[in-house]
């Protein structure tokens, strides 16, 4: 038992590393959606002043959540497309050949990006909070938000290892990218969904991720809710078990075909 | 000496990248229509000479002219007067033959009346009229030499630029590219500057060597000079089973100094070259030793190279003995 | 006259090998169409904002993403330089006597023609959407002036960038920069409606001028004033630009 938990660790831990060591690769996901949400809260100041706008002091308190899981998820689908280096490199298959669990091999993947998307989702509120971020759930309510940001950064690097893994191409990974960006935008996660209408407002709705990050919004604005937080938790878990038992069915099918 | 038309010359070519120095001190003197061929491994500055001579990269330090034209001061000149095909043939492989030439064309500033007829007979020396109108990612790696050196060919250089032309080809391709060359050099006359890494290329193409190691010349004359100076060629024999070795071997020593030869032969330094062989033959005859085997080897580029370096060319094809007799049964 | 010549034909190489390459070809075309569907669906709310100069979300985003899209056209083309230089097949133009000024302008001709790229696809997106062109066809003739000035500014700073760093892996620089220059003036808001430090940024930003020559015809008439300012700042962009890239074209040869 004790060796699986080494092999567990030792496989997250390289996980991590490779993330880590490669900046041109980490730097912009981690970038990308600061300079953005900089922007956007600057430009869109006075659209707090909108009837229907969710009581929050700045628009920045309204959007440091999607940033957060904007941040998760394009890190996570870095870290996958690792995976599909590893197949192109035949690491992978020396994974297999050796005596380390077969589990390990995904699980290491998906615990390190576990970690990088909870310390990415404290250093993006920590950014914040020198720009004048103030979350009305305090510390705790800290915590809900970044636990549901590494439960979704799990999630997606499940998923997207999964996809990985059956199509061994790290250029399919990435080109994956694009979809998951539009599953971000059409949401209400970077404006309120009170100020829209139309066909937006109902694909907004439907988007799971909407949920998720009006949950962790009323962690940021409104102060602690059960509710709200268990309501987006349940829906990373929700990403992360799907990616798990689809990962894992990708992984037994490429075993196979060995 | 600049020199005119058809001449390359170099006075202390030198060229560094930060600490490294990959060119160090190149003299040149290549005379119009003549096949020049630089020799030597991986690594030896050949190509950065080249880039220097071709006007795409600066010298450090040094002078050279090509066609009469410095190549810092009169780049645009040199550019007229040269045609250039590069290690690893550059080549955009969504495009077609066919359209590759006409951009040749074009840039070269030869009217598109001109550049059609020009194209089609190029195509047609490099053999490639077929394939012309497919798109380049389609062409083997020998097809690939052989367009680039249509290309390189369509405003009729007085200096043609080979480096490296036929690394990674198939034999086949190799030998159809050296013709091509050869033929290039005899009917328009065009001076050939070649690199090489391939001692029987600069051997069989080139009128003149340079060999180059560690970015400086480290011999220079024509292939017969150079094998002249290493030393005699060595005759290896094999004679038949349960005969009398010593008295094969006592022969042999009144031509020469002994050399190193496999089990069951005899081999001999001819003191008096190649033609003392009928000499040979003609005593191992007389004293009725059957021979079953007899292999001249001549000195190689290669053997110049070792001697200049201490080292062998990387890739070096050791010369294979003729035959080779089953060795003799106890 | 073979320098223009030269010119057109490296130009046309550029634009038909888009069509060669259809897995980069459908994504640039489709990025400002979605850019266009996601901002005008989330951020329709704006138009309620005491002040807004446009009606409807649709109006006055189009012009943004469709300008978005020709500076995307033009980093493209410079990309392509980057990869020409990286496999090799630059040296074939630069061994050449084309002049460098020539080489350059050849790539500019493509970037600034393939600007108007993302033009067609988006007018038609447009009328779909049932956006407003107050002006009728000078709506997007004004939009279409804006496209060629910024498909060249995008082409001459991506083209710069690729004779000095002969590598694709300078393309992240080459994209933040023209996003950056986008989206630190009145991409998202109007200027009478921004404030603090975003305020000041785009007032300096010659950007805004050109958004706002851009969007005219979708806000209201197409009128001098509004226009003169913006060609005004395509051409500082243009003169500045353009000086990077041939500064750098200058030093091709190491």
């Amino acid at each position: 038992m004790s060796a699986a938990v080494a092999q567990y660790a030792a496989l997250s831990r390289r996980s991590l590393l490779t993330m880590v060591r490669q900046p041109r690769a980490i730097i912009p996901p981690i970038l990308f959606p600061l300079m953005f949400m900089a922007l956007s809260s600057a430009a869109f100041d006075r659209t707090t002043q909108l009837p229907g706008f969710p009581e929050s002091e700045s628009f920045l308190q309204f959007l440091i959540c999607a940033t957060i899981v904007q941040g998760a998820l394009f890190a996570s689908i870095a870290a996958a497309s690792d995976v599909a280096h590893d197949i192109e490199d035949g690491f992978f298959d020396r994974l297999i050949a050796s005596p380390v669990a077969r589990t390990s091999i995904l699980a290491g993947r998906v615990m390190g990006s576990l970690v990088f998307g909870f310390v990415q989702a404290w250093f993006y509120l920590v950014v914040g909070s020198a720009f004048g971020l103030t979350v009305e759930g305090g510390f705790i309510g800290m915590i809900g938000v970044t636990l549901v940001a590494a439960m979704f950064a799990a999630g997606v690097a499940s998923l997207a290892s999964a996809f990985a893994i059956r199509t061994g191409s790290s250029e399919a990974v990435l080109g994956a990218f694009p979809l998951l960006f539009s599953l971000m935008f059409i949401s209400g996660n970077f404006f309120p969904r009170t100020l829209m209408d139309g066909w937006f407002k109902t694909a907004a709705t439907i988007n799971p991720l909407t949920h998720m990050v009006e949950g962790m919004r009323a962690q940021v604005i409104g102060g602690l809710d059960l509710g709200e937080w268990l309501s987006a938790f349940s829906i990373a878990l929700g990403f992360f078990v799907v990616g798990l038992v689809l990962a894992t069915a990708a992984l037994r099918g490429r075993l196979a075909a060995n | 000496m600049q020199g005119t038309d058809g001449h390359v010359v170099a006075e202390g070519l030198t060229r560094h990248f930060g600490t490294i120095e990959a060119v160090a001190g190149i003299d040149l003197l290549m005379r119009p229509g003549e096949v020049f061929g630089f020799l030597g491994p991986n690594g030896a500055g050949k190509s950065t000479t080249v880039r220097m001579l071709t006007t795409l990269l600066r010298p450090t330090s040094g002078r050279a002219w090509v066609a009469g034209h410095d190549i810092v001061a009169e780049a645009d000149a040199v550019r007229r007067s040269i045609g250039v095909a590069l290690q690893d043939a550059a080549i955009d492989p969504l495009m077609t033959g066919r359209e590759l030439l006409a951009l040749q064309a074009v840039l070269h500033g030869i009217p598109s009346s001109a550049s059609r007829g020009r194209g089609q007979t190029l195509l047609e020396m490099v053999g490639l009229t077929g394939a012309a109108d497919r798109r380049v990612g389609t062409y083997s790696g020998g097809m690939r030499r052989r367009l680039d050196l249509a290309l390189s060919l369509i405003h009729e250089p007085q200096v043609l630029f080979l480096d490296e032309p036929t690394t990674g080809l198939d034999p086949n391709s190799r030998f159809a590219l050296w013709d091509e060359v050869r033929k290039l050099n005899r009917e328009r006359g065009t001076t050939v500057f070649l690199t090489t890494q391939y001692m029987e290329e600069a051997d069989t193409l080139a009128g003149r060597v340079a060999i180059i190691d560690g970015g400086r010349i480290v011999a220079e004359g024509t292939p017969e000079q150079l094998k002249a100076q290493v030393g005699v060629p060595t005759l290896q024999i094999v004679i038949g089973h349960g005969e009398d070795s010593l008295g094969a071997e006592s022969i042999l020593m009144r031509f020469g100094e002994p050399a190193p030869a496999p089990a069951g032969a005899v081999a001999v330094r001819l003191e008096g070259g190649a033609s003392a062989i009928a000499s040979v033959v003609r005593a191992l005859d007389e004293a009725k030793v059957p021979v079953e085997a007899l292999d001249l080897h001549m000195p190689t580029l290669d053997d110049v190279f070792q001697e200049a370096t201490g080292r062998r060319l990387e890739g070096a094809a050791e010369s294979q003995p003729l035959e080779q007799a089953p060795n003799p049964q106890p | 006259m073979s320098s223009a010549e030269v010119t057109w034909g490296i130009a046309r190489r550029s634009i038909v090998l888009i069509s060669r390459l259809p897995s980069a070809f459908f994504p640039s075309l489709m990025m400002p169409v979605f850019l266009t569907i996601s901002f005008a669906g989330a951020f329709s709310g704006i138009v309620d904002l005491p002040g807004f100069p446009a009606e409807k979300a649709i109006d006055w985003f189009i012009p943004m993403t469709t300008i978005q899209g020709a500076a995307f056209a033009g980093i493209t083309t410079g990309m392509g330089v980057a990869r020409d230089f990286e496999s090799g097949f630059y040296d074939r133009f630069l061994v050449s006597p084309a002049s460098r000024a020539s080489l350059l302008g050849g790539s500019l001709l493509a970037a600034t023609l393939r600007g108007l790229a993302p033009l067609a696809l988006l007018t038609v997106v447009a009328l779909v959407a049932g956006a407003n062109l107050h002006a009728g066809a000078m709506s997007i003739v004004v939009l279409g002036i804006a496209c060629l000035g910024i498909g060249l500014c995008a082409g001459a700073w991506a083209v710069g960038l690729a004779v000095r760093f002969k590598s694709t892996q300078i393309t992240p620089l080459m994209q933040s920069g023209m996003f950056l220059t986008v989206f630190l003036s009145t991409a998202q808001m109007p200027i009478e409606l921004l404030t603090g430090w975003l305020h000041g940024v785009a007032r300096l930003n010659p950007m805004t001028n050109v958004l706002q020559l851009a969007r005219q015809g979708f806000l209201g008439d197409v009128t001098w004033d509004t226009t003169w300012p913006g060609l005004v700042a395509l051409t500082g962009m243009i003169v500045f630009l353009v000086g990077f890239a041939y500064r750098g074209m200058q030093r091709v040869i190491p």
